[in-house]
C-alpha cells in the first residue's frame, strides 16, 4: 500500500548524514529511508559523479491513522459489531496481551478499537456521589478524550487511561500506538465537537426501546436478582440522560443501523423478528450508499418465492430517498429474517454499490461468523455492509495520500 | 440450555447493586442518587454478560488441543 518516491539528488562532497526524524518516538512511523552508493574513483571519466544520493519518502497511508467513530448505548451489539468489523479485514481482535485483564481496548493487525469508557472522569463511586450517570457529560474528560485522538491520528503514542468495569475505579493507563484504523466506541464518540471533526467517518446504532427492552431481558434474566422490574426501572431510569445526550448524536452520524420491532407480524413484542433500516448519508465523501436495483428510486420487494425459501413471516425489503434528522439520506430497510444463511447470495446479487471485492464476499463474510448474534437478520447484513463500506473509505483515503506526493514529484 | 453464570463475583455484585438500587429509589425515583444507582446495574450487568460470553465459548476438543498440539486427536498438517 505504500507508495514511494525516489529522489536522485546531487553529488555532495561529504559522507551524507542520515537526517533523524524529529519524532522518533513515534516507532514504526518512520517514513525516510536514504540510501547513496559510492561508485568507484578508478573508472577515469565520471569522476564528478561519485557520490549519488537516493531520497525515498514513503507517502504510505499509513503514516497517518483513519479515525472511525461508533456510538451506542451499552448491550446494543456494539462488540458484535466490532467483531464484524474487524473480521473484514482480517485477523481476529484481541485485547493487549500481558496488559491489564480488565482492558476494554482490542487491538488487531490494522485496527484497534478503544472503549470510550475509559475517558471518565468520575469512577463509579464518583458518580454515585453527584449523582450522575455515565451517560452525563459532566462524567466524561473529553478534552483528554481530544488530544489522545488527536494525538494517535497524528502519528503519536499515548497513555490511555483503562475503566474497569468490574471494580469500577479507574486503573493505570496503558500504552496505545497509533494503528491504520482507529475506532472509538462508546457513548459520546460524537458528542463534543471537536472530537467529532477528528473522526473520518461515524456510525451510530440506534435501538429502539421495545427491542432494546427484549435484548435486556435475553441478556438479564440469566443473572441472579434481575426481575422484569429491575430490567425496566434501569431502562425507565437511564431514559432521561439518554435522551439528552446520546440520542441527539444520531444527526452527526454517516451511517445509522436503527432496529425496530417488525411490522410483518401485527403486535409483536417478542424482539426476534427485527426490522432493521441502514440510513446512509449522502453526499459523504469517500462513501457511496448502497442502493437496491435502482439508484434514488423508492422500492419495495418481496424477495420470497421460487428462489429464497422462507417460512412464516418471510423477508420483506425496502428502499428510498428520505429526510433524517434534515439531512438527505437512502434507506436501505430488512424486515424478517433468513431461514437458510447461504441464500443470502440471491439477496446480496441485487444490492448495488456493497464495495465488495467479489461477488459473493457479503455472503461470505455472514457465513464466517454464522454464530454471532443477528446473523439471521438484517442488524448481522447491514453490520457487514458498514464494515466493507469503511473498509473501501480506507483504501480510497490511503490511495488520495499516496497521489499527492507522487504527483509533487513529477512536477 | 442452562444459563451459564457469570463469575460468583461479579453475580455477587449485581446482585448487591440491584439491592441498593431498589432501596435508593424507594424515596425518590428521579433522584440523582436514584438514577446513577441504577446506571450501576447496567454497566455491571453488561460487564457479567461479557464476562458469561467469555466463558461459555468453546469446544473441549479445542480447549485440549490448546493446551496438547502433538497428541493425536490434534495433530494437523498444512500439506
Amino acid at each position: 500500500m505504500a507508495a514511494c518516491t525516489v529522489y536522485s539528488t546531487q553529488p555532495l562532497r561529504t559522507n551524507i548524514s542520515i537526517p533523524t526524524s524529529s519524532k522518533t518516538h513515534v516507532g514504526f512511523n518512520q517514513k525516510q529511508v536514504v540510501f547513496y552508493t559510492t561508485t568507484k574513483k578508478s573508472s577515469n571519466r565520471r569522476t564528478n559523479s561519485n557520490n549519488r544520493r537516493y531520497l525515498i519518502t514513503c507517502g504510505a497511508g499509513d503514516s497517518q491513522t483513519i479515525v472511525i467513530g461508533l456510538a451506542a448505548d451499552s448491550g446494543c451489539g456494539k462488540s458484535t459489531f466490532m467483531r464484524r468489523l474487524t473480521s473484514v479485514f482480517g485477523g481476529a481482535a484481541e485485547p493487549p496481551k500481558g496488559g491489564n485483564p480488565d482492558s476494554n481496548t482490542l487491538i488487531s493487525d490494522t485496527t484497534t478499537v478503544i472503549c470510550l469508557d475509559d475517558y471518565h472522569s468520575l469512577d463509579r463511586t464518583g458518580r454515585k456521589e453527584k449523582g450522575v450517570t455515565a451517560l452525563d457529560p459532566r462524567a466524561n474528560d473529553f478534552d483528554l478524550m481530544y488530544e489522545q485522538v488527536k494525538a494517535i491520528k497524528e502519528g503519536v503514542s499515548v497513555q490511555k487511561p483503562i475503566y474497569n468495569h468490574v471494580t469500577g475505579l479507574l486503573d493505570p493507563p496503558e500504552l496505545i500506538k497509533p494503528p491504520k484504523i482507529l475506532v472509538i466506541e462508546g457513548l459520546h464518540p460524537m458528542y463534543d465537537s471537536r472530537v467529532r471533526d477528528l473522526l473520518d467517518f461515524s456510525i451510530y446504532l440506534d435501538i429502539s426501546n421495545e427491542v432494546k427492552f427484549a435484548w435486556k431481558i435475553q441478556r438479564d434474566m440469566a443473572e441472579r436478582g434481575h426481575s422484569l422490574e429491575s430490567i425496566k426501572a434501569s431502562i425507565e431510569a437511564r431514559k432521561p440522560d439518554f435522551e439528552a445526550y446520546i440520542d441527539p448524536q444520531k444527526q452527526y452520524a454517516d451511517a445509522v443501523i436503527e432496529v425496530l420491532p417488525t411490522q410483518l407480524i401485527p403486535d409483536d413484542n417478542e424482539g426476534k423478528i427485527l426490522r432493521v433500516r441502514l440510513i446512509q448519508k449522502e453526499g459523504v465523501k469517500y462513501f457511496s450508499p448502497v442502493y437496491l436495483f435502482d439508484d434514488g428510486s423508492t422500492i419495495s420487494w418481496i424477495p420470497c418465492g421460487r428462489k429464497l425459501t422462507c417460512s412464516y413471516p418471510g423477508i420483506k425489503f425496502s428502499y428510498g430517498p428520505e429526510t433524517y434528522k434534515g439531512n438527505e439520506v437512502s434507506v436501505v430497510e430488512m424486515d424478517g429474517q433468513f431461514d437458510r444463511l447461504d441464500e443470502l447470495i440471491y439477496v446480496e446479487s441485487h444490492l448495488s454499490n456493497l464495495s465488495s471485492k467479489f461477488y459473493g464476499e457479503v455472503t461470505q463474510q455472514m457465513l464466517k461468523h454464522a454464530d454471532f448474534p443477528g446473523s439471521n437478520n438484517g442488524t448481522g447484513l447491514f453490520q457487514t455492509i458498514v464494515g466493507l463500506k469503511i473498509r473501501d473509505l480506507f483504501e480510497q483515503i490511503v490511495a488520495s495520500r499516496a497521489e499527492t506526493p507522487v504527483g509533487a514529484a513529477k512536477a | 440450555i442452562r444459563p451459564v453464570q457469570a463469575s460468583p463475583d461479579i453475580t455477587g455484585k449485581v446482585e448487591e447493586s440491584i439491592k441498593s438500587a431498589e432501596e435508593t429509589c424507594a424515596g425518590d425515583a428521579t433522584s440523582g442518587e436514584c438514577v446513577a444507582a441504577w446506571d450501576e446495574v447496567e454497566e455491571l450487568s453488561a460487564a457479567a454478560s461479557h464476562a458469561r460470553d467469555k466463558k461459555k465459548t468453546s469446544d473441549p476438543l479445542e480447549e485440549y488441543c490448546k493446551d496438547n498440539p502433538e497428541t493425536d486427536e490434534c495433530r494437523t498438517y498444512d500439506n
